[in-house]
């Protein structure tokens, strides 16, 4: 039996390979369920009530996109490579499009560039929202910000549709720009709701982050070190919440992100709560960003002309998504169908943190640390 | 004439060279981010080693395979980068190594790069890439009942996804 648990020790090997169970464990299969998000399963095996050792069993919603990207034109992958997130949309469809813009030499103009920009941060937003509903409001047992979250993503989700044409699914960027430019009125609209969001946050801050009781569960749960982080390979909202300041808009900036002015809130704790605070912080910063960006809107075209072969070549594009670091690499190979698709996202990169997250830890804290992570099993199957 | 000091993208260049002048025979300046490095795939645990201790690379992005049956050959693709040294962050450096493709063998680099092993797990079972040493080189996204061979494969087709 664990009477004293330590968590700052490795993890223990995975399940599959270890050899010998010892007589007070027991093996649970976590799963495969869908909690909220896509169907996953966790082997864990647990000592009393604490977690031993975790491993992560995914692949229920596997659908081979990188196969099927090989057997679709450059423009009819737009659609089919946002389909792993799509709550996350515009930073799937933008990271594909990236590489291919760079081999066909196509240069997007700056008012595509700003109308991208303000559609990812509507997305960062909505996307946070989503997670802030689920991951965090129904794991922790918190229904009421499920209701607000999810009532106030559905205002972004109008607007996107205003724009883009869709509610989710928005195939808004081919290669070349965005396909429509601000639509009349969606300026003074976005404008409001901004004004009323940002109020909103506050509520938010009032009945989620600052309750006692949210904090009691998510403090000091899960706890990943700085230094685990970097050796893990951590990205995105996980990354800076264990203290490091890594964002892809500041360190290779991309869009409009580079006349922009913004910050990349970060904190030390790396515990569950420092990563909820990290993604509350960041919904703020996209505010931000979107007013800027309206007021700083450049006149002119929108997109270029893109052609429709993709050239021989490879090229590497990445965005930071919602979920961290999207990294995309397109080999081309003269025809208009790409030769090869490597997606590389954050879902998939997170998973090696699990059996380091959940190491000696309480089975019922296990919702909240996966919730912390905002894991996203389709993204990271692909 | 002024001589030019050596960019920072080239300056990292020149120490794996002048560290592994057998395995590192050319390399790829693309833009200001990326370099990527063929190298002998015998000797990446040492250059792995070098990477991370020495110029500060301690993360993979991912893992790779490319298929290219046309050279009878696969290729691994190691996307590395830094998160703890500020001035070469935005880099990522894209380590090369060719494989026969009858069998494609290379040492696991999951005992340097902890973050490489699900990548690995991914490319083991996608392209048949067998990762020695790795601790767990398991299926790990394809069904429990699925036989055949490895999918990503280009001889590998659905004809009824379409033309390739």
């Amino acid at each position: 039996m664990i009477t004293n648990p330590d968590q700052t020790k490795p993890p223990a090997p995975s399940i599959a390979i270890t050899a010998a169970k010892e007589p007070s464990t027991l093996d649970v299969s976590v799963g495969p369920q869908h909690p909220g998000s896509g169907h996953m399963r966790i082997l864990i095996r647990v000592d009393g009530d604490y977690i031993v050792s975790v491993d992560p069993d995914i692949g229920y919603v596997h659908r081979g996109c990188e196969k099927i990207a090989e057997y679709r034109t450059a423009v009819s992958n737009v659609p089919h490579l946002e389909r792993p997130c799509i709550i996350d949309a515009i930073h799937l469809n933008w990271g594909y499009v990236l590489p291919i813009e760079e081999l066909q030499g196509v240069v997007v103009p700056p008012r595509g560039q700003y109308i991208s920009t303000i559609a990812a941060e509507m997305n960062r937003i909505m996307s946070h929202l989503y997670w802030l509903a689920i991951n965090a409001g129904v794991f922790s047992g918190h229904t009421t910000i499920f209701m607000y979250a999810f009532g106030d993503r559905d205002l972004f989700i109008e607007l996107a549709e205003m724009l883009t044409g869709a509610r989710l699914t928005y195939s808004f960027l081919p290669p070349g720009g965005p396909r429509r430019d601000l639509p009349a009125g969606f300026q003074n609209r976005l404008l409001k709701l901004l004004d009323y969001f940002e109020r909103r946050l506050v509520e938010y801050d009032r009945i989620f982050f600052s309750n006692p009781l949210v904090i009691a569960r998510a403090k000091g749960v899960g706890t990943l070190k700085r230094e685990e982080a970097i050796k893990l390979g951590m990205t995105g909202p996980v990354l800076r919440g264990s203290g490091v300041k890594y964002d892809v808009r500041k360190v290779e900036p991309y869009g409009a992100y580079a006349d922009l002015d913004f910050e990349i809130p970060t904190f030390e704790e790396g515990d569950s709560y420092a990563r909820f605070l990290v993604r509350f912080e960041e919904m703020k910063q996209s505010i931000k960003i979107i007013r800027q960006a309206l007021e700083k809107m450049p006149k002119g075209p929108i997109a270029r002309k893109a052609p429709l072969i993709i050239p021989e070549g490879e090229a590497i594009g990445r965005v930071e998504s919602s979920r961290g670091e999207l990294t995309y690499m397109v080999k081309g190979d003269n025809s208009d169908k790409p030769s090869r698709v490597k997606i590389m996202n954050g879902s998939f990169r997170s998973l090696i943190a699990f059996p380091y997250l959940l190491r000696n830890v309480h089975v019922a804290d296990m919702p909240i640390i996966y919730g912390s992570l905002d894991y996203w099993p389709l993204e990271a199957d692909r | 004439m002024a001589i030019q000091s050596p960019t920072r993208e080239e300056d990292l260049v020149n120490k794996l060279k002048a560290r592994f002048p057998e395995a590192i025979k050319s390399s790829k300046i693309e833009g200001k981010h990326r370099i990527t490095i063929p190298f002998d795939k015998d000797k990446l645990l040492d250059i792995a080693q070098f990477m991370r201790d020495e110029l500060g690379f301690d993360h993979v992005k991912g893992v790779a395979g490319v298929d290219d049956p046309t050279h009878k050959k696969i290729e691994v693709l190691y996307f590395t980068g830094s998160l703890s040294k500020p001035e070469i962050e935005d880099l990522i450096v894209i380590l090369q190594a060719e494989l026969p493709r009858d069998n494609p063998t290379i040492a696991s680099a999951v005992s340097v790069w902890e973050s490489s092993h699900f990548h690995e797990r991914e490319t083991f079972e996608m392209f048949g890439v067998k990762f020695q040493g790795h601790p767990d080189l398991r299926k790990l996204l394809t069904l429990d009942n699925w036989e055949g061979p490895p999918p990503m494969l280009k001889d590998i087709k659905f004809p009824e996804m379409g033309q390739r």
